[in-house]
């Protein structure tokens, strides 16, 4: 393989993005001309123009529309950051480079100094924070339309990935199968691989690094026909993209397996329907037929009808979930309330899940589940929430 | 150069002015040395000014003997000299000068340099000597002078003359007194410095003591002031002293005709009006009447409400110019505005009062105003917190309500120019709370805060404009830079050809934006992007 193949998914994506960048940014020259104040139009990438769309199941951005100019002593060095960045991140695309958001920070990180009114010498610094060059990253991508990984940025790799399914990316062809006791690294850039091959019939996404593993391990992928994904915590948007293109491209039904506790619930959204500081990339990254296998309040304490007879038993004994439950503290209680105001949690079930946690004020790890046994948590507990009792 | 005749007159008391010397500010050696410059300052000025002639003056204080304080000030001017033949009485005898008239002159009587030469003969014994050439002459006449205080008579002491080369005019003037320069400078110098604000129109040297600083105040406007003409008293001003003189001088063989030729403003017919309905006979002789008559007389012109209000053309106001120029020439700040009010009167006397204001750049910004007082151009500056200006400046003007905070640096110069400045005191120092002046002064400085106000509303809207200007301009080279390389097709970049715009060019452009932008809000800058020195490091 040459290198000019090796590279040619790349330029491609290069050229695109390249080309993107420099006609919107190209427009200004012409509001200059003219003699307009330069002025850079996108989306808010605000809470209150962040909108649930109940039908599609996204977390999307609103119609509210932010105006970014030069000439407005509020905007001014926004708007110098916002070019700052997108040059840089324009002269990376062009240069064959893949930056990290933490190289683009040192890249622009510079002073400009000049003389105030009073003829004192001041300095300035461009930004002092990531968190003020990583705010214009994502008012590019916005502006743009363009992912940071369709920009070839590069961030953290998170997501492992087992299970029978063969890859081609940066001209290797990789088989998830044969990872020994490890794993394939899901990349940054995962519209850059290639999927030659799926022989599996669903995917489980697990949060639990260490729960992967153990699954792992006991060949659970093999022995169910399953892709097995862990996000390791929050999910990344490499993570998020792939699990999507999984279930878009090869119609895969997707579980995901997380704590019983509100920031499990939440990782469960994030893939789902996207996140609140993200949304406008909800529409590629989420993965709107998600599941949630579990763990779940009925799943630790059974599960009652409205008349309050017992219709699922829980899947712990007495003593067990004495063993096994945690306290809840006073941050989870207060995010499963903020969670209970969130739309896409306003189903029967889900409020049902919510206000048991509340009322029980008790939270519980899967590891629990794979301590009792690993056979228990992959042939019983796995098999037979897939069959029926996951949440939608 | 008009020439006016000069109306010389003798009256006596050289011992009571010498017996009751604290009057005439002369209470001790650092007043006195204060005083001495001061009289023979205004002494020079005055005759310089009168005769619309422009001012050098040079002032030089030697020390004369350090073991006994001994001072020599020396006071020089370039007005019209003084006759020969006047000189011996015009300095040798007290009460002798040409003063003595209504018109507004700096000090009343020309008295002030007289008690300099006897605080000087009195301290040191020295005689008071004076240089002079008048007006057209070719002959310099120079005089040693002693006075004879129980006689009240000059004692010439040495006398000469010499042929000048070129015809020159001027008076020198040189007394030796006991003196405290130590403690009197600083007032000194405040005193010379604001003569100078008051007279932009003179040179002004001065030579203390030390003499390795040489003070020098440059005209910088050659507008004088109009001189003042000469009036007779109005009515409403009179006193007892004053109709006694009056009825004495005066050949009139009627009251009526006495009243028309000895006040102004009142003609044969107001004459025999006011005297009928005052109840006297306007055909009578005025020597006739008797002290009781002459009181009652004083007493019915001071209020009677029939005369025109009092004549202002014996004043001689500094004008908007002048002040304008001698603060701006003095203090140098970066605002002057001045206002001369119209004519107004109290109790018969004319008064014309003036304000400036000064703001900014090299006055020290204060806690509270700093007040510059003038009476009739002379400076002020002692009994300042007696002063009616003071009182205003101080509490009854809110000088927030014209954009001021203080601490700040501000000046309000108050003349007051009158045939009869009110004093409070014999120390002449404070002007007294007449209600007619406090309105005066109150209107002035408003309306000269007013243009204050103007000017500092416009300079902080610019200050703003500015400061927003510069917002924007500091991120114009990073901006500029950016859109360069970003207007470039990626293709174009890596085959490092077409013909896009430079940073430079971009630079330009927005710099346009930005002075278009701030033209809009009605605000003209100058400035270049190079003056700000805006560096990428």
């Amino acid at each position: 393989m040459t290198e000019a193949q090796f590279y040619s998914v790349d330029y491609k994506q290069r050229l695109m993005a390249a080309e993107k960048i420099h006609e919107i940014f190209s427009k200004l020259i012409e509001q200059i001309k003219e003699g307009k104040n330069p002025t850079l139009v996108f989306p808010k990438r605000t809470l209150s123009n962040t909108i649930y769309d109940a039908k599609r199941k996204l977390l999307l951005l609103g119609s509210e529309l932010q105006r970014r100019r030069f000439l407005d002593v509020n905007e001014a060095k926004k708007f110098m950051q916002t070019l700052l960045m997108a040059k840089i991140i324009y002269e990376s695309l062009i240069n064959n480079e893949y930056p990290t958001i933490r190289d683009l920070y040192y890249r622009g990180k510079h002073s400009i100094t000049y003389r105030d009114l009073s003829g004192r010498r001041r300095e300035e610094n461009t930004w002092d924070e990531q968190k003020e060059s990583d705010a214009v990253i994502r008012d590019i991508e916005v502006l743009t339309g363009l992912l940071r990984e369709d920009m070839l940025i590069l961030s953290k790799e998170k997501g492992k990935l087992v299970g029978k399914i063969k890859l081609r990316s940066g001209g290797d062809i990789i088989d998830a199968s044969k990872m020994g006791h490890g794993a394939y690294a899901l990349e940054p850039t995962p519209d850059l691989i290639e999927i030659l091959d799926v022989d599996a019939d669903f995917v489980l996404v697990v949060e639990k690094d260490a729960v992967f593993q153990q699954l792992h391990r006991y060949r659970f992928w093999e022995k169910y026909r399953a892709l097995l994904i862990t996000s390791a915590g929050q999910p990344d948007r490499a993570t998020r993209r792939f699990v999507r293109r999984l279930n878009e491209e090869f119609g895969l039904p997707v579980y995901i397996l997380t704590d019983a506790d509100p920031y499990g619930w939440y990782i469960y959204s994030v893939f789902k329907i996207g996140s609140i500081t993200l949304s406008y990339e909800s529409e590629k990254l989420a993965t709107p037929k998600a599941r949630f296998l579990g763990v779940s309040m009925s799943d630790i304490f059974g599960e009652y009808d409205d008349s309050g007879k017992l219709v699922r038993p829980p899947y712990l004994g007495a003593k067990e979930r004495k063993n096994y439950i945690i306290k809840a503290t006073p941050q989870d209680i207060k995010r499963a309330k903020e969670l209970l105001n969130y739309k896409w949690f306003q189903t029967k079930k889900w409020k049902k899940e919510i206000l048991t946690f509340l009322h029980k004020k008790v939270k519980l790890e899967i590891e629990a589940l794979a301590s009792k046994s690993i056979r228990f948590l992959a042939d019983k507990y796995i098999v037979e929430k897939i069959q029926s009792g996951w949440i939608d | 150069m008009p020439r006016r005749k000069e109306v010389f007159r003798s009256l006596s008391a050289a011992e009571f002015f010498y017996r009751n010397r604290e009057i005439a500010g002369f209470s001790n050696p650092s007043r006195a040395l204060y005083q001495t410059v001061r009289e023979l300052v205004e002494n020079a000025l005055d005759a310089c000014d009168s005769h619309e002639i422009l001012p050098s003056i040079y002032i030089r204080i030697k020390e004369e003997d350090p073991e006994k304080s001994h001072y020599r000030v020396t006071v020089s001017d370039n007005g019209i000299g003084i006759p020969p033949q006047y000189v011996p009485y015009a300095f040798g005898r007290v009460l002798f000068g040409s003063k003595y008239r209504l018109r507004q002159t700096r000090g009343m009587f020309g008295l002030g340099a007289k008690m300099a030469i006897l605080y000087g003969q009195l301290t040191t014994g020295k005689p008071v000597e004076i240089e002079t050439s008048p007006l057209g002459s070719r002959y310099k006449y120079y005089f040693k002078i002693l006075v004879d205080i129980k006689k009240n008579e000059p004692i010439i002491v040495d006398q000469r003359i010499r042929r000048l080369k070129r015809k020159s005019h001027g008076t020198t003037v040189s007394v030796v007194i006991e003196g405290d320069w130590a403690r009197a400078k600083n007032k000194i110098f405040e005193y010379i410095k604001r003569t100078a604000i008051a007279a932009p129109y003179a040179n002004i040297t001065f030579v203390p003591p030390e003499g390795d600083r040489v003070i020098t105040y440059t005209r910088t406007i050659t507008k004088m002031p109009i001189p003042p003409k000469e009036v007779k008293p109005h009515p409403h001003g009179v006193d007892m002293e004053m109709l006694k003189m009056l009825i004495a001088s005066i050949e009139a063989n009627t009251l009526k005709e006495f009243l028309v030729e000895a006040f102004q403003g009142v003609g044969e017919i107001s004459a025999e009006k006011f005297l009928r309905e005052a109840g006297f006979n306007p055909n009578m002789s005025p020597k006739l009447l008797t002290n009781e008559g002459i009181k009652t007389l004083m007493i019915k012109l001071k209020n009677y409400k029939g005369f025109k209000p009092p004549r202002a053309d014996a004043l001689s106001p500094l004008g908007k110019e002048i002040i304008e120029a001698g603060l701006r020439s003095v203090l140098e700040p970066e605002f002057v505005t001045a206002v001369t009010r119209r004519p107004s009167a109290y109790s018969g006397h004319s008064f014309i009062v003036e304000v400036g204001i000064a703001y900014g750049g090299k006055i020290k910004p204060k806690d509270e105003p700093q007040l510059y007082r003038f009476a009739n151009k002379i400076p002020l500056l002692y009994d300042e917190k007696a002063d009616v200006s003071w009182k205003i400046v101080s509490s009854e003007i809110d000088w927030k309500s014209y954009n001021v905070d203080f601490p700040a640096p501000l000046v309000v110069l108050v003349h007051i120019c009158s045939t009869k400045v009110p004093y409070k005191g014999v120390g002449k120092e404070s002007i007294a709370d007449v209600p007619e002046i406090e309105r005066e002064i109150k209107n002035a400085i408003r309306e000269a805060a007013r243009k204050l106000r103007l000017y500092l509303s416009r300079k902080k809207r610019e200050e703003e404009a500015k400061r927003k200007v510069l917002t924007f301009l500091k991120y114009i080279p990073e901006v500029a830079e950016s859109l360069a390389l970003l207007s470039k097709p990626p293709v174009s970049i890596a085959n490092g050809d077409g013909n896009y715009l430079s940073t430079d060019d971009i630079k330009k452009m927005l710099l346009n934006l930005v002075i278009a932008k701030l033209e809009r809000t009605g605000i003209k800058l100058d400035f270049n992007l190079e003056d700000f020195d805006i560096r990428i490091e």
